[in-house]
Order: C-alpha cells, then structure tokens, then sequence
C-alpha cells in the first residue's frame, strides 16, 4: 500500500492499463473486431473469474457489515462491468464458432485457437447443424449431392464451407508508429503508415500479422 | 407495378415448362423478403418444388448418361450434345441445392439466435413464434439449447444473461404481460402484477424483457 503514493503517474498508468480488467477489455474488443477467431485468453479469464468471485465475497461482506448502500452499490456497479465483458467475451467466441463451425473444425491451426470447452462445443454444433441439414434437405437429394461440405461428390474441394471474410475493414490503433505494407502479390506495392495512436481503417488482412505480434490493437 | 405485371406474365408463360433452377431461386426470394431477424412460416410448398426439380434433374442426367455409354461414348472425355445436357442438369441441381441449403441455414441462423436472446426452453418462445417452426427446426433448438447449456456449466458462467452492456445495476420496469406470482428476486419476494411498476435488478428483470413480460422505463 504504502509503494502506491511513491508512484509516479506513467507507472499508475501503465499499471493500470495492464490490470486484468484493462486486458480483458482489449481482448474483448479485439475478439469483436476481428472477423476470424483469436486465441483464446484462457489464463485471463481465469483470473477475471477469480477477481468476480472476490468482488462477489466482498459485497457480501459489506452488506453484513452495514456499510453504505451507496458504496456497496458503486462496487456492485464494477462487478456488474466486469462481469459483462466477461460474458461478452465468450458470448462473442461462442457466436463467432456457431458461424464459423465447419470452417474452425476442418483447420487446424483455427481449432488450436479454441479453449476445450470451446472445441467441444464447437463439436456439438457441428454434429447438431449436420444433423438438421440431412433431416431437411440433404437426404432428399440424389445420393452424389448428399454431403454438407461439398456441392457435389465431384467437387475436389470443400465448396460449401462459409469461410471469415479476412478482406474486411477494421479500425485499429498501433501503439507505435509503424510502417504497413498494403502490398499483396500482383500489386502495386503501398506502405501505409501508421502513427502511434492514431486510429485507420485498413483491411484486416493488412494489419492482420502486426495485430498478432500485439503492435495494433483493434477498436 | 409494371414490373409485377411483366413478371406475372412470364410466370403463367413459363408454368409447366420452367426454367431450371427458378424454384431455389423463389425460395430465398420468399427468405429475404421477411424482415430481417424474424421468420416467416416454413414455406414447405416451395421447398418440395424445389427438392422435386432436383430429383427431376438427376433422373435426366443419368438418362443423357445412359444414353452415352449405350451409343459406346466415354462419358467424361466426350464432348458431345448429350454431355452439355447433363451438365446443364447437373448446374441446376446444385444451384437448388446451394438455395435450399441457404434457406435451412439462415433460418437456423434464427432458430439459435432465439435461444441466446429468448430463453433455452422452448416453451419460453412466445407462440406465435413457436408456430413458424418447422419439427426439424424444434429439434434442432432444443439440441443447440444442450449445447449451450452444456458449455455454460462447463464453464460456470452464465452467458444467456447480460446481453447489452450495463449502464445501471438497477433499472426501473413495468410489467406488461402475465407473470406468475410470488417469484422470488435475489432478496424479496414480489407481486408483479400488470402494468405495476418496479426497480428492479438490472440482471433480475433481464429475462422478463426478453420475453416481452417487462419493459424497461426509460428517461
């Protein structure tokens, strides 16, 4: 306690924007953003969990204690934000794989993105959606067209699988001023540069590698 | 209004005779044209057609096949009249078959969107809602409801609460459909009679405003 008032106000800040409720705000706001899955913050969102818990035991303990409804409710408040982005966190992770099942299960590299609770889920409602298409439509078709992932059995790769659309645009932020190469094969070369805090609108498929190396965030 | 006279008119034209396809086509025409979000009934009429041009189509490519291998031609190197016909067919079934796959995919869209934003039980879908539902698409609900239950005990997180970010742990309410009596709220028991108003946990009042038996106050 006593370290706190030695702090200057940069270490507030950056103590600050590293505390887990900061985080689980970036990590939220990323995973809304982009349009593909992110990795899963699992360590975070165990600690998020723990941090709701004590919050809960607390208030708790305020009530007993008599403490001021007002305070006890500005902490009620906090918990209340705290748990929302939590359960919008995983809520959007969770939409994110409803529209992207097949897709997730058949990469690996997506799969391995996903928290085990999430892969079985991810599971199930592959299992339960194939189910529904073969009861509706596909096994009314003739026997070559009966597949979910293909249109045909003539087909040679999966046509049918609805796929992120990496080309889309977000907003994002670097904390650094950084160059951005826009160029892509068969194109005029573009750098775009990106000043420290100022926010662009660029495809993800730009931003995508600088945002997983953590030099932008998006908003 | 032109328009729908010119279009009136190829219709009874092209009755009977049709062009391939079409009746996919119609189906998603009859999809897009509900509002955005909400159901229409199942239109069972339109997706029989357009099952039954599909298996109209297979009987004819496999006829042009026939006929191939009986006149002694290679069915997939010869370029004949014949192949070009049985492509033809082969086109207009995947095209129906990539409409009626559309069709039961975007109303399961819908169907899980119920369960996360009305209640995981069927029986807290408002009738009216109930009634646009196919058997299949009841089962495949209560199947993504497992899912969803599942994940949330997995995690013990409840997800299905907290959806729009909170401003106030308290909101004010009025009740404006039938609530049973004697529901207990996180600390009292309270008699929600119609149109009686009441200040409400935030997280408590959530799931009545879902289903339409509360409605926030607002300003």
């Amino acid at each position: 306690m006593a370290s706190n008032s030695e702090m200057g106000s940069a270490d507030f800040e950056s103590l600050l924007s590293t505390s887990d409720v900061e985080l689980l705000k970036r990590a939220w706001r990323n995973e809304k953003a982009a349009p593909e899955i992110l990795p899963y913050q699992g360590d975070l969102v165990e600690r998020a969990k723990g941090q709701i818990e004590l919050v809960e035991g607390n208030i708790e303990d305020y009530v007993e204690d008599g403490i001021d409804p007002l305070v006890v409710s500005l902490y009620q408040m906090d918990l209340d934000r705290t748990q929302f982005l939590l359960r919008s966190y995983l809520r959007v992770r969770l939409l994110k794989i409803e529209k992207f099942m097949f897709h997730i299960l058949k990469s690996e590299e997506a799969e391995s993105r996903l928290s085990e609770q999430e892969k079985a889920f991810a599971r199930r409602c592959a299992a339960d959606l194939t189910k529904h298409f073969e009861e509706s439509v596909l096994l009314k078709l003739p026997e070559n067209y009966q597949t979910v992932q293909k249109q045909s059995l003539i087909s040679d790769e999966d046509d049918m699988v609805p796929e992120p659309n990496l080309d889309t645009f977000v907003v994002c932020r670097s904390k650094n001023s950084l160059k951005l190469n826009l160029y892509e094969e068969g194109e005029t070369p573009v750098i775009l540069d990106l000043d420290r805090g100022e926010p662009s609108f660029v495809r993800y498929r730009a931003v995508k590698r600088a945002f997983e190396s953590g030099e932008v965030e998006l908003i | 209004m032109m328009c729908r006279v010119l279009s009136e008119r190829v219709n009874k034209k092209g009755r009977g005779a049709g062009m391939y396809g079409r009746k996919g086509y119609q189906l998603i025409k009859d999809f897009a044209s509900g509002e955005k979000g909400h159901l229409k009934p199942f239109n069972s009429k339109l997706f029989d057609e357009a099952i039954e041009e599909c298996d109209q189509n297979h009987h004819l490519i496999q006829s042009l096949i026939r006929k191939m291998q009986q006149e002694g031609l290679d069915v997939h190197d010869n370029r004949n009249a014949d192949h070009y016909g049985a492509l033809v067919h082969h086109l207009s079934l995947i095209r129906n078959k990539r409409c009626l796959m559309a069709y039961v995919h975007n109303r399961a869209d819908i169907v899980r969107d119920l369960a996360w934003t009305i209640g995981l039980e069927i029986i807290e879908l408002p009738p009216d809602i109930q009634e646009k539902l196919t058997a299949l698409e009841k089962d495949y609900f209560k199947n993504h409801s497992v899912a969803i239950t599942s994940y949330m005990g997995k995690v013990g997180i409840e997800l299905n609460v907290d959806m729009v970010p909170p401003k106030d742990p308290y909101i004010k309410i009025r009740v404006v459909g039938d609530i049973e009596q004697g529901i207990v709220m996180s600390d009292k028991t309270t008699n929600f009679t119609r149109h009686s108003m009441h200040f409400l946990r935030r997280t408590d009042a959530e799931p009545y405003i879902a289903r339409g038996q509360m409605e926030e106050l607002t300003g």
